[in-house]
């Protein structure tokens, strides 16, 4: 790595996708557990697009996207220090992977 | 030979899921020794875990809502049901994590990483979890496969008894 390295800010895109990311990931952990535990939202979205999983699937795609979007046009991470966006980015996809696996081992 | 178009859809979806798994430690690596002069090649491997990843999407979504409902009854009735109500349960939900992180690392990639330190931790972090993961679902596949496999060979080796 070059010798300037500094610790420049995330630009205002990836700071916001990373935040957008770390929601959309724990929104898709949440989902899954409520369709599981209350079937009329698995059935209404399965009517959707035919199977619950595909609703799922694009649901958390488009949350991140639009997410983005919006923090982008705010100034919110600029108020944020990088490090705390990359732990809360992690945080959220280990809390969110783990907490999958834990659903349906014990529930 | 016989080769079904189900067999051709799984092994593509497995495979994709491989080469986005290995694009993304490239992309640690490469970042790992950000310099001027792999910033380019390093955007181009974050564009191919993506696009490696939605194309898994695609081919396994494809398996899962046409082929697999046969496969879940097998795995259900044999001796490893857990191999599709733990495994493939996680697995299903777990890619949209993986995938958003992939659909994330090119926008990550973006930046100067040789410049700037933290874009370079973010696209070191990104790449880990997807590379974790990748390998996590890659396990739970052999899982699933295997508690189908398993099914069939007990449950021929109960019918010739």
């Amino acid at each position: 790595m070059d010798a300037n390295v500094n610790n420049s800010k995330l630009s205002r895109a990836s700071a916001s996708f990373a935040l957008a990311a770390a929601i959309s990931i724990v929104v898709n952990t949440v989902l899954a557990c409520a369709k599981d535990t209350y079937q009329p939202l698995k059935t209404w979205m399965a009517s959707l697009t035919g199977h619950d999983w595909t609703t799922q699937g694009l649901a958390i795609v488009g949350l991140f996207v639009v997410l983005g979007l919006v923090i982008r046009k705010t100034s919110f991470t600029e108020t944020v220090p990088p490090n705390r966006i990359i732990s809360v980015l992690a945080g959220a996809a280990i809390t969110a992977g783990i907490g999958l696996f834990a659903w349906y081992a014990f529930f | 030979m016989n080769i079904t178009t189900s067999d051709v859809v799984l092994l593509a979806h497995a495979g994709f899921g491989v080469f986005g798994t290995l694009a993304a430690v490239w992309v640690f690596v490469e970042a790992l020794n950000a310099h001027a002069e792999n910033a380019k090649r390093l955007r181009t491997a974050a564009l191919i875990v993506a696009a490696c990843m939605v194309i898994a999407w695609i081919l396994g979504g494809d398996f899962y809502l046409h082929f697999y409902p046969a496969d879940k009854a097998l795995i259900l009735r044999g001796p490893w049901p857990f191999a599709h109500n733990l495994f493939m349960e996680t697995k299903e939900h777990l890619f949209f994590l993986t995938l958003v992180l992939s659909l994330y690392l090119p926008i990550a990639a973006r930046e100067k990483l040789y410049e700037n330190a933290s874009a370079r931790r973010m696209v070191l972090c990104v790449a880990m979890l997807i590379t974790l993961s990748g390998f996590a679902m890659e396990g739970f596949g052999a899982i699933v496969n295997h508690g189908a496999k398993i099914a069939l060979l007990r449950g021929g080796a109960k019918a010739s008894e």
